[in-house]
């Protein structure tokens, strides 16, 4: 019982598709979002978008083989993004997730998403979507220390309590995020191979 | 003059060697009403969606021969040209909402058609009146009973005023209570002149709406009679075809018969005492009398949807406490979550209770002896396929699998969520004989359930939990 | 009870964000905050309007104690951190009043107004529609897996993941499916323009607001604020 697959256009159950799967997505990010805050405490936002990689490979996988077809990724990281949005994060995760659904959906479109290395790749690509709410950190930090050195903050301070929060800190929230998205995705291309196909799903 | 006519038509899923119908031809005046019965995997799902353009247009396959539905020729016409003519009800409540509030559902069909804003309203309004839905209006789909969604599902397929309804075992997951609201919704709809098509198992409700049954077996029309010659079948006479009663009344009074008897021997294995249970104690909670449960019994425990029968499950199985009253396991008092070592669940979705990617594994989960188990599995008939994944069986398969995990965890108290909802005779049946074995097993096994047929037939003694939160027990 | 039409709210959000990107000073912050408040109050949802308005004064309060910190450690981390979530403030109270005073009809009209793809549209209603789903099919699967003594552990990660997220993810194949064939026969396939019947338009209100909450930001950045 499979659907009609006219041509490589996006049809209305694969808009359907993507929503679900998108729902599922956002809501382990959530959930992740909340575990490392009790796992790692402060350190937490640096970790979150690792976290989150880690756990959501299999819906990512499932949905490349759900709907092979140039677009499904991209609309997934601009809802993705919209809702990121609308829950008050950081404008900028709107950007970033956009960026990088045409960047994974690209790549996966050059392998005509049968590629395994490459869709693991773009999952990879993708995952970077998720420093979107993390990003303010980085961006956000002169605005942040402007408003404590009106506060009457000691520049000083102030300087040496954000040595932690640097583009090494970034680096390592990057390193991170590439190591689970490997893990996370290998997992989820293994789930697909134990599970899906098994079933007689994909 | 025919609205519908199929002229020798076949039809095989794609990936599927078996056909699904077989040289199917059939003509279907305006305004007729008919049943399509037999047992599930008969083709009278698929003979449905060639009504509506789900087959060959979604449900892809090998199609032949013709079909003409209102001049719509199946496998030619698009999805999207059969929407003004055909309306659609399915069978799953929680899966054919579109949108997250009823008013915003009905509002659908007439969006999608580009009418404007005050046709909505004005069509909206009109729908309401005639079904008389003001108090379903502006809710949230979550907040409904099953029965409330599937009148909104019905009220939603007749906005843009088509002349075919098709509904697809639109009752599998209702009540008695809710069966008769949709059934005075269906009934208006065919006064007011529509062609109606109804693939169902449940035939009692449909007594005075169908003016013909249709039996279906393996891909062909095996008979068709009209009403008046259907409805003087015996019982045992629609048991030979495979069908479900048409008559409830006999079944009732063993129903009342049950309740209220005495006669249960054996040992208590839990006793209940005056439990008070629910989520917590701002939302609902219910009021239970005193019970016991014993072992080797089958008990039904049946009362309308919404009166805590779901809850009182959840609490036996230990996966929510109780907020006051205790339970006693054998003599024993215990506390809430000790119940999950001794009670267990199948549940009326078996697919949230599926981990492995085996059958067998599965099975194995929680129990590693291997011969036990090659014994159950063959005992359900599951032996054939216990390398098969869970996920790629048929429904009755899959709750097998859950039985048999039950049967393997050597808990004494299993209890079902609707085991039957949407099951035809031969498969109830099943589930009768199942229940059966595990009863002499020693087990106690506690079935919620709304189906009369099998409560009637198969429990030895019946718990009603009714409006008044309060557990007519035994 | 009022309410704004939600493109304004989408503007609200955007301003939000300008706030940080433009360092704006702590007077302006409060001016716009109390701006982001007084629709809130006014669309009823006044429990959560206040929590906010409680969280935000509060916040206020510690990081004005705590200027004269000097060099105590402690107070100082607090300080900084109340000013850290003071900042993020502004966007959660703007995102908060857009979810909460939006139903998800006025937002499909909105975006259509704003002439997105209906193709977005449908999947941005299918998450909405579909997240309830997701958080009933976790707590049935919990309960499915007390029942075989399982839970989710620390000690076996991956083996918790695939417990839960396996039939999740078969759920929800399962309900796209269903869900398409539904929608499909009500039309959602359909061609031509699709339309709303909750129909959104800007009032003279929706118009005077915009302008009056950009005012404070257009001070600051004049140098008058």
């Amino acid at each position: 019982m499979k659907k009609m697959n006219n041509a490589n256009r996006l049809d209305v159950p694969d808009f359907i598709s993507i929503g679900i799967y998108t729902a599922i997505y956002f809501v382990l990010v959530t959930i992740a979002t909340f575990s490392s805050g009790i796992l790692f405490a402060g350190f937490a936002y640096v970790l979150l978008p690792a976290l989150a990689t880690l756990i959501s490979g299999c819906v990512y996988m499932l949905m490349v083989a759900k709907v092979p077809k140039f677009g499904a990724i991209t609309i997934m990281g601009i809802v993705m993004g919209l809702f990121f949005f609308a829950s008050g994060h950081f404008i900028l995760s709107f950007g970033a997730n956009i960026v990088c659904g045409v960047l994974a959906d690209i790549i996966c479109k050059i392998g005509k998403y049968k590629n395994k290395m490459l869709i693991l790749l773009s999952y990879i690509v993708f995952s970077f979507g998720l420093t979107g709410p993390v990003l303010p950190m980085w961006f956000m930090k002169d605005a942040y220390v402007a408003n404590l050195i009106e506060r009457g903050k000691d520049a000083a301070y102030i300087d040496a309590m954000f040595a932690s929060i640097n583009m090494g800190t970034f680096g390592i929230c990057c390193i991170a995020i590439l190591i689970c998205a490997i893990i996370g995705g290998i997992f989820g291309q293994r789930m697909m191979k134990k599970h899906f196909q098994k079933a007689g799903i994909i | 003059m025919n609205i519908i006519s199929s002229k020798n038509i076949s039809f095989s899923y794609m990936n599927s060697e078996q056909a699904s119908l077989k040289e199917i031809t059939i003509g279907i005046e305006e305004g007729e009403c008919i049943v399509l019965c037999g047992r599930s995997g008969s083709g009278k799902t698929t003979f449905s969606r060639l009504l509506n353009g789900l087959c060959p247009m979604f449900f892809t396959g090998k199609l032949s021969g013709e079909c003409d539905t209102s001049g719509l020729q199946a496998g030619n016409a698009t999805i999207e040209e059969y929407v003004l003519y055909v309306g659609s009800v399915f069978q799953n409540p929680k899966t054919q909402y579109f949108n997250t509030d009823t008013t915003a559902e009905l509002a659908f069909p007439c969006e999608n058609c580009g009418f404007p804003s005050d046709e909505i309203k004005k069509r909206v309004n009109e729908c309401v009146q005639r079904f008389q839905l003001d108090g379903l209006m502006n809710r949230n789909i979550f907040k409904l009973s099953g029965g409330e969604k599937q009148r909104v599902a019905f009220a939603a397929s007749t906005m843009l005023d088509p002349k075919i309804l098709v509904l697809d075992e639109p009752t599998s997951n209702l009540d008695a209570s809710a069966i008769s609201k949709l059934r005075r919704m269906i009934l208006e709809m065919k006064q007011s002149g529509k062609t109606i098509i109804i693939a169902e198992h449940r035939l009692a409700w449909l007594n005075d709406i169908a003016d013909r049954y249709v039996l279906f077996e393996s891909g062909e029309i095996k008979q068709e009679w009209s009403a008046k010659e259907f409805l003087q079948f015996s019982q045992s006479e629609l048991y030979e075809v495979g069908l479900r009663a048409t008559r409830l009344d006999i079944l009732k009074e063993i129903i009342e018969n049950k309740l209220n008897s005495q006669a249960v021997s054996g040992n208590v294995l839990l006793k209940a005492s005056n439990l008070v249970i629910g989520y917590d104690k701002k939302t609902e909670v219910y009021k239970l009398n005193t019970f016991c449960l014993y072992n080797g019994t089958v008990v039904g425990l049946v009362g309308h949807n919404g009166v805590g029968k779901s809850t009182l499950a959840k609490t036996l199985c230990g996966l929510i406490k109780p907020l006051s009253g205790s339970i006693q396991w054998k003599g024993q008092m215990v506390k809430g979550k000790q119940l999950t070592d001794h009670a267990f669940l199948v549940m009326q979705d078996v697919n949230y209770q599926l981990f492995s990617d085996s059958v067998r594994d599965e099975a194995l989960l929680g129990n590693s002896n291997h011969e036990q188990c090659n014994q159950v599995l063959k005992m359900l008939g599951l032996s054939e396929v216990s390398e098969r994944h869970p996920m790629s069986l048929s429904g009755g398969q899959k709750q097998r699998v859950a039985i048999a995990s039950a049967i393997l965890s050597n808990k004494e108290l299993i209890v079902l969520d609707e085991p039957t909802s949407g099951l035809d005779h031969y498969h109830m049946t099943q589930v009768g004989n199942l229940l059966q074995m595990l009863k002499k097993q020693g087990k106690c096994v506690l079935v919620i359930t709304h189906d009369e047929e099998l409560t009637a037939q198969w429990c030895d003694y019946i718990i009603r939990l009714d409006g008044g939160n309060y557990g007519t027990g035994y | 009870m009022i309410c704004l039409d939600p493109r304004v709210k989408l503007y609200l959000l955007l301003e939000a964000n300008l706030l940080l990107f433009f360092h704006v000073n702590t007077v302006t912050e409060v001016i716009i905050v109390v701006l982001f408040l007084l629709p809130f109050f006014l669309s009823g949802k006044t429990k959560s309007a206040l929590r906010f308005t409680i969280i935000y004064m509060l916040l206020l309060i510690i990081g004005m104690m705590t200027d004269s910190a000097g060099t105590n450690t402690l107070l100082n981390f607090v300080a900084m951190a109340a000013v850290g979530i003071r900042m993020i403030l502004p966007c959660l109270i703007a995102g908060a009043y857009a979810f909460s005073t939006t139903t998800p009809s006025e937002l499909f009209c909105a975006l259509r107004k704003c002439h997105i793809p209906e193709g977005i549209i449908i999947t941005c209603a299918v998450v909405i529609r579909f997240f309830p789903t997701v958080m009933e099919d976790y707590r049935q699967i919990r309960d499915g897996m007390a029942m075989r003594n399982i839970y989710i552990g620390m000690f076996h990660p991956l083996q918790s993941l695939e417990y839960v997220i396996i039939p999740l993810l078969m759920n929800g194949s399962t309900v796209a499916r269903d869900l398409s064939v539904a929608a499909l026969t009500k039309g959602i396939g359909l061609s031509g323009r699709h339309t709303s019947m909750v129909q959104i338009k800007m009032q003279i209100y929706d118009w005077i607001y915009m302008i009056i909450s950009t005012i404070p930001l257009i001070m600051f950045k004049g140098g008058f604020l």
